[in-house]
């Protein structure tokens, strides 16, 4: 399986693109640091801070892409039969990419918490301290790891439905089409969601509520009565989702034709 | 000798059609076996299955006595295998590849070793992308042959390549074949096969027609011929003729073989009839001709089947 694994990573590493959106991120994070420091008002430094300056949802994206190419990638450079005539089996052929977009998400994860710390000792050394409290009785950087952690599990619930969409399409586009809009589909659906679970208590347990996860984690206060749901109860919801999606997709590449 | 692939009675549908009927055979280790058949005889859909890329409805695979399917397939290790074209990532380098697909010990050796008897130096380092047709195709090839498996399996290798490239390859398979490993090799390139199978399969609408050896197939078909130069064509043509060999009408002095025994005979009466015999040559018939008449046997037998049925 290690095996497996290292050779998906291989081909992650030896990709262009992969040092590309990296530079682009550490770019990101650096221009909203610097833009936070020449405007404090606008781009307040704590909230910066806990939003690893802006690079939650650009790691989303990459992280929508690189889950639907790891598949139809195969497919669209006439690989998959290579990868699948070895003596490994379907199903660690396809664990094995779902690990390497795990270890992927968690070098993204890793790479920009870093960074914003680096930044924050670089400009905001003697202006904000990340001990300082934050509400509910955390601090800017436990608070900021909270919020990583629960958006990190919602990504995860975006790309187990990625995984699938690529499996049964074959195609990178439908897949990442269908992530992206799955991203902005809680935000602009937030108000129906909040009046159906407000008649049908049931409903707050659909996928589209799961992805709320992390901005529940940032503004508990808000979201809690509108959605009727506690931390705990999202987190379950999202890990139940994530392995419903994961097992479909499982099933069907293990019963394709290739 | 025992067998490296086993298939019995496999049976393989895409929804009502039915594409692969009953088909069993069993390869020898060491061998070169041609599979030949018309397009759409099902030979990729029976490489793929044999590979577990296919579900299938019933029979089996084995592959050094274990068993294939396409949740699980540890034999395949035994196995390499290039079908229908070569599966190349643009973003790596011909190195990458076989660094990617080497597997065990001594792989360093391994990709060195393969990359020389294909002579890949000068490209092997460069991103795929640029490749040419011929480049992809040894590349496939390297890929298949790699971690030096017990049976090649191989669907049209020489597509692209140039006479040195097909010279190159066809030397290769026939030392590895020498050192124990087998070959499947489909091709449409039937010149090339028959120059290197020992083996046949001749499949068509999804039924192995016939399992033999390239001697037998091109013998059975009497298409094999003695050809004759001699001081005095006339006179030989006369005893021959007067002695009841086939000849053909061809001007010069060729008699039809129709057991192995014919040219010792044929060289003895003409000795013995005073003529000189300058020059002796077997012209064995060509596989095509061969294959398209066990094709066309294979096709009326089923058709009287079909029609006796009714």
């Amino acid at each position: 399986m290690w095996t497996l694994v290292r050779q998906e990573s291989f081909k992650l590493t030896r990709r262009v693109s992969t040092w590309i959106s990296t530079g682009c991120l550490v770019g990101i994070e650096v221009l909203f640091a610097f833009l936070s420091r020449i405007y404090p008002q606008t781009f307040v430094p704590a909230n910066m801070f806990e939003s690893l300056y802006f690079s939650r949802p650009i790691i989303n994206f990459y992280m929508i892409a690189a889950a639907a190419t790891i598949i139809t990638m195969e497919f669209q450079y006439g690989t998959m039969k290579q990868v699948l005539y070895r003596r490994y089996s379907r199903g660690q052929i396809l664990v094995s990419k779902w690990i390497a977009i795990f270890l992927y998400t968690l070098y993204w994860y890793v790479m920009s918490t870093g960074i914003a710390l680096l930044m924050k000792a670089l400009l905001f050394r003697h202006t904000l301290s990340i001990h300082q409290g934050a509400g509910d009785g955390m601090s800017i950087f436990t608070r900021g790891l909270a919020i990583s952690a629960a958006s990190f599990v919602s990504l995860w619930l975006l790309l187990s439905m990625v995984f699938l969409l690529a499996n049964l399409f074959r195609n990178s586009a439908a897949a990442v089409s269908v992530g992206i809009i799955g991203y902005f589909a809680s935000n602009i659906v937030t108000q129906l969601l909040t009046i159906l679970i407000q008649k049908w208590d049931w409903a707050k347990w659909n996928p589209v509520t799961m992805t709320l996860y992390p901005s529940m984690l940032a503004r508990p206060g808000y979201y809690q009565p509108l959605l009727r749901m506690q931390g705990w109860q999202m987190l379950l919801g999202n890990v139940v989702y994530i392995a419903i999606f994961l097992w479909i997709g499982y099933y069907v590449f293990n019963k394709r034709n290739v | 000798m025992s067998s490296i692939l086993s298939v019995q009675n496999l049976n393989k549908s895409f929804g009502n059609k039915h594409v692969l009927h009953d088909v069993s055979f069993d390869l020898t280790k060491g061998h070169i076996v041609g599979l030949v058949g018309p397009n759409g005889a099902g030979k990729s859909t029976l490489m793929k299955t044999m590979l577990g890329l296919f579900n299938y409805d019933s029979g089996s695979i084995e592959v050094a006595g274990e068993k294939v399917t396409p949740q699980k397939h540890e034999s395949l290790s035994k196995v390499g295998a290039l079908i229908e074209y070569p599966g190349i990532y643009p973003f790596l380098t011909g190195w990458d590849h076989l660094q990617l697909f080497a597997d065990g010990d001594h792989q360093l050796i391994h990709i060195q070793k393969i990359i020389q008897q294909l002579n890949m130096d000068s490209f092997i380092k460069r991103k795929a992308k640029g490749y040419s047709l011929g480049m992809k195709q040894k590349l496939g090839i390297a890929l298949a042959l790699v971690n030096f498996p017990e049976l090649v399996i191989l669907d049209e290798p020489m597509n692209g390549l140039d006479p040195e490239a097909t010279k190159e390859l066809r030397d290769l398979i026939i030392s590895e074949s020498q050192r124990g490993t087998t070959f499947l090799i489909s091709s449409h390139i039937l010149s090339e096969l028959q120059r290197l199978a020992q083996d046949l399969l001749i499949i068509d609408e999804g039924r192995i027609v016939q399992q033999t050896t390239m001697h037998d197939l091109l013998a059975s078909q009497g298409k094999q011929t003695i050809m004759l130069m001699t001081n005095d064509d006339k006179k030989a043509r006369q005893l021959l003729k007067k002695a009841k060999f086939t000849t053909t009408p061809d001007p010069r002095v060729e008699v039809v073989a129709k057991s192995d025994d014919t040219l010792p005979q044929v060289l003895r009466l003409l000795v013995e009839g005073g003529v000189d015999i300058l020059d002796v040559t077997r012209l064995e018939g060509n596989l095509e001709s061969s294959l398209l008449e066990v094709l066309k046997q294979s096709r009326i037998k089923k058709k009287l089947a079909a029609e006796q049925a009714e």
